[in-house]
């Protein structure tokens, strides 16, 4: 068992890299240049791997921070056991140093304080994970010949636990999930749904996700006492993480709701969140998929989600500037913040989608009292130049979702009316052209059938290809 | 050597004048490979028979001179002889043989196509049908050979009366099919082939794409390249009817979605370009696929495809604007210059595809809403028509019902059912 271990510490392949990056790869080419984002701050806000994950995320695609991004995420690794990701680290720091020092030679300075790799720690850590799962596994199989149900639940927790901070994420969640056997109270059931979660929130396997998340919201103790102090925390954590699977399924209306439902004095999740992620992501759902009232109702003048809004003053503030109809500052407060957004793993491949959402949701809005509108007014308020918003306009008349036509000579939009009696009279004609299509199918069909007209058997190939070639033109 | 075939003569003779048509069937089959060894001699034994009392004996004896090459000094009289057969010969006596009176005019249509004389078979495969159906909407396998000598002849009007009439039943061929009478689906695939391409050269799109897609819903088990070509234009039409790709039916077998589908990846990739409105792209997608639409014979629809796109474009824009310079217009259709835009616009005004008028002075095109077209006694009276061809429909359909109703078979099942329902509802009780 030692021996495997050991090889699996000198395998890269075995986790290298968060496996979202080689799913999307195309998406997720790209540079953010300006963050104004205090890496330290951010990075203190989660723990385990998901620190680990989010700094890479960093790493791929910021140059500004990416060294510190690197040092940061080389010295928390240095706290587990993951000896493959410390590897991949040190081969990113390679990169960067040696791309740096030819350019740059007069900034010797900055290579002083840049680890080194260090063999000799990698090699007593693999030996201290092989050992540690030695002793883990001997103690599961006591427990198991002694089959006291409770210890061997631990002891696969425990061997569960260890495996991801070794970052060996399919054996967590074989451990995490064979505990299952040996629940016996409903506490045991949602902490073991919660383990499985978090392993499967970072394998990115959302649909496993939202069916623990399910799992344990059925589970009958736990929907009993749900008042109680500690089933708040574990509430906001499922609704978190169904929030999360859902933003990730792009379904980013459901993934609002679920993350409307936090509450901040019980979000305790570092595993995977922290409370101005939640703000972040569902306050950008929300802005993208509720209508007036919604936002009003759900977001707006809801007292628990007001909390979170407050961690994210800016986001805070584009909220109501778009209820208050201020889209042209709305949307500037948008753009400043979309590096830094760009720079999170969970909503960066969504960034773009939400943003054209929120900016259609803004022009129809902006448009729904009149009857006519002047594109030069229209376009001030959007903060762009008039070919720019009539080509988004045209986009949205033929998407349906604005029900007008241009003047594109004196620059107004004009709203349609709809000629019902027309489109009456053309939908029926169509019907029963449809109609009588179908039907006479249908008779052919009757016959065909009636008739075994069938087109097989291999032989009768010759005679078709023989067949084509007299086809004429 | 000659007694076989004055045997054969005898035969066909004495059989005819009792009218044992049936077993005279039997007996022509079982000959047919005599009067191939005496082929030099069938001219003196067409001399000993009579068109109109002994049809089933000449029809076996033309079948056989035409599987065989004529010796190459001897004057080719196997036209005339066909001709006067198919005019003259007894439509009661050739329905008992079915399949070789078939199998003659696929010859004379392979013979016809090898001479590139297609025009003179038309009127003859017509009457051939005439004789060989039992009534008007009744499929043959001679329907595909009139349509391919109609396409190559370019001559569609005998052909688009048969088309025009919907086929409701099937002439059951194949009589000597073990499994029972059968037609073979190569025949009815190229009709349908044949037709949808006919269609296609008189410009009626809709009838096209119905014919494209009785071709590609065909049950199947096998990929058959008439399939294959026919889904191939199902695309190219449903775009240019459409603007998009019609959903295949769900009732086409799989063979369709598992192989064919692949098999024709240019076009699919045609077909996004067009849906994407891009004329660029489409035009990416033409040149780098050309080599394939040329073999395909495909070149012309592609090429259909594309200059429906700036309509399509044109008409898009039309949904969108009051007014818009033809500059503007010309930069979001693609094209190169305001005054091809003109050019399109205009044609397409003229056409009555859009409703606009053009301001030359500015350059401003201006896009009205369609007239109001549905008021006066012709809308009414469309739609009476509309009306009354699917009750006509409707009454059919009924019809059919009906007839399965009594079907022997079918009460026998469903009382069957009953009968073993009941005595286990009389033992519950």
């Amino acid at each position: 068992m030692a021996q495997m271990m050991l090889q699996n510490a000198v395998e890269p392949m075995q986790v290298d890299a968060p496996p979202e990056d080689n799913d999307n790869n195309e998406e997720d080419n790209y540079v953010v240049e300006n963050p104004t984002l205090d890496l330290e701050v951010y990075a203190n806000n989660y723990i385990g791997l998901a620190k680990l994950y989010r700094l890479l995320y960093i790493i791929d695609h910021c140059p500004s921070l990416k060294l510190e991004a690197l040092k940061t995420a080389i010295s928390y690794a240095m706290t587990t056991y993951n000896v493959n990701l410390y590897q991949v680290l040190h081969q990113k720091l390679a990169e960067v140093t040696t791309s740096m020092n030819v350019p740059d030679v007069a900034a010797p300075s900055t290579s002083q304080d840049i680890p080194t790799i260090d063999n000799l720690w990698m090699e007593t850590r693999s030996k201290r994970a092989a050992l540690k799962l030695e002793k883990l596994d001997n103690d599961l199989k006591n427990y198991k010949s002694n089959s006291i149900k409770e210890s061997i639940r631990r002891g696969h927790d425990d061997l569960g636990d260890h495996y991801l901070d070794c970052g060996d994420l399919s054996n967590a969640l074989k451990c995490y999930s064979r505990a299952r056997d040996y629940c016996t109270s409903g506490k045991h059931v949602v902490n073991m749904c919660l383990n499985v979660i978090k392993v499967s929130v970072y394998l990115q396997n959302w649909s496993h996700v939202l069916s623990y998340v399910s799992k344990a919201e059925s589970t009958p103790d736990f929907s009993e006492t749900q008042s109680k102090d500690s089933n708040q925390v574990i509430l906001t954590k499922l609704k978190c993480a169904a929030g999360l699977a859902e933003l990730a399924t792009k379904k980013y209306k459901s993934a609002a709701k679920h993350f409307l439902q936090a509450n901040l004095d019980h979000c305790d999740f570092p595993e995977l969140l922290s409370p101005n992620n939640v703000a972040m992501y569902g306050g950008l759902c929300a802005l993208a998929t509720f209508d007036r009232h919604e936002l009003q109702k759900n977001v707006i003048f809801s007292s628990s989600f007001k909390l979170f809004l407050e961690l994210e003053p800016q986001l805070r503030d584009i909220i109501f500037k778009f209820y208050e109809s201020k889209y042209a500052s709305c949307l500037k407060l948008l753009d400043e913040i979309k590096d830094n957004l760009l720079l999170d793993m969970y909503i960066a491949p969504h960034v773009n989608t939400l943003y054209t959402q929120i900016r259609n949701r803004a022009l129809i809005q902006y448009f729904s009292p009149y009857l006519s509108a002047d594109m030069h007014k229209m376009a001030l308020a959007f903060n762009r130049t008039v070919p720019a918003l009539e080509d988004e306009l045209m986009q949205l008349i033929l998407e349906g979702q604005i029900q007008a036509r241009i003047d594109s000579h004196n620059k107004i939009l004009f709203a349609k009316d709809v000629d019902q009696r027309s489109t009456t009279f053309e939908k029926s004609l169509l019907m029963g052209k449809e109609y009588q299509r179908r039907t006479r199918m249908l008779i052919l069909r009757a016959a065909v059938l009636k008739n075994k007209i069938h087109v097989k058997s291999p032989q009768r190939d010759a005679g078709q290809t023989g067949e084509i070639t007299v086809v004429p033109f | 050597m000659a007694s076989a075939l004055e045997q054969f003569v005898n035969t066909v003779r004495t059989s005819s004048s009792h009218g044992n048509f049936r077993e005279l069937c039997e007996y022509i089959n079982k000959s047919s490979e005599i009067l191939i060894k005496h082929s030099q001699h069938l001219d003196n034994v067409l001399e000993t028979l009579d068109i109109q009392q002994h049809s089933l004996g000449i029809l076996a004896v033309l079948c056989a001179k035409f599987s065989v090459q004529p010796a190459a000094n001897s004057t080719d009289n196997r036209f005339t002889q066909a001709q006067d057969f198919i005019l003259n010969c007894n439509g009661e006596q050739i329905r008992f043989a079915p399949d070789t009176f078939a199998e003659l005019c696929h010859s004379l249509t392979n013979y016809l196509v090898e001479q590139k004389q297609p025009l003179k078979g038309i009127v003859l495969l017509q009457k051939a049908i005439s004789k060989l159906r039992l009534y008007d909407s009744q499929l043959t396998s001679i329907h595909a050979d009139l349509c391919k000598l109609c396409l190559l002849a370019k001559c569609f009007k005998p052909a688009l009366e048969l088309l025009n009439i919907d086929i409701t039943g099937i002439c059951q061929e194949l009589t000597q099919n073990p499994n029972g009478p059968q037609f073979d689906s190569k025949y009815f695939l190229l009709y349908y082939y044949y037709g949808g391409m006919i269609y296609l050269a008189v410009r009626n799109l809709d009838r096209a794409l119905y014919f494209f897609e009785v071709a590609i819903t065909t049950p199947s088990l096998a990929v058959s390249h008439i399939m294959l070509e026919a889904f191939k234009k199902y695309i190219l039409v449903s775009l240019l009817l459409h603007g998009k790709i019609q959903a295949i039916p769900k009732y086409a077998s799989q063979v369709v979605t598992r192989f064919i589908k692949p098999l024709s990846q240019p076009y699919y990739e045609l077909a996004n370009a067009f849906t994407s409105n891009n004329t660029a792209e489409l035009n990416a997608v033409l040149n780098k696929h050309s080599e394939i639409f040329n073999r395909d014979h495909n070149m012309g629809l592609v090429k259909q495809v594309s200059s429906v796109l700036y309509k399509k474009n044109i008409q898009r824009l039309t949904k969108t604007f009051l007014t818009l310079s033809l500059s503007d217009v010309a930069s979001r259709v693609g094209l190169s210059s305001p005054v091809e835009a003109e050019n399109h616009i205009l044609q397409m005004i003229e056409k009555q595809q859009i409703f606009a008028t053009i301001n030359q002075k500015d350059g401003m095109v201006v896009f009205r809403d369609e007239p109001d077209k549905y008021s006066g006694p012709e809308v009414l009276k469309g739609l009476e028509e509309q009306l009354s061809l699917c009750m006509e429909l409707d009454r059919q359909i009924l019809a059919m019902d009906e007839e399965i109703q009594v079907n022997p078979q079918y009460v026998k099942k469903s009382s069957g059912l009953q009968d073993e329902e009941q005595p286990k509802s009389t033992y519950a009780m």
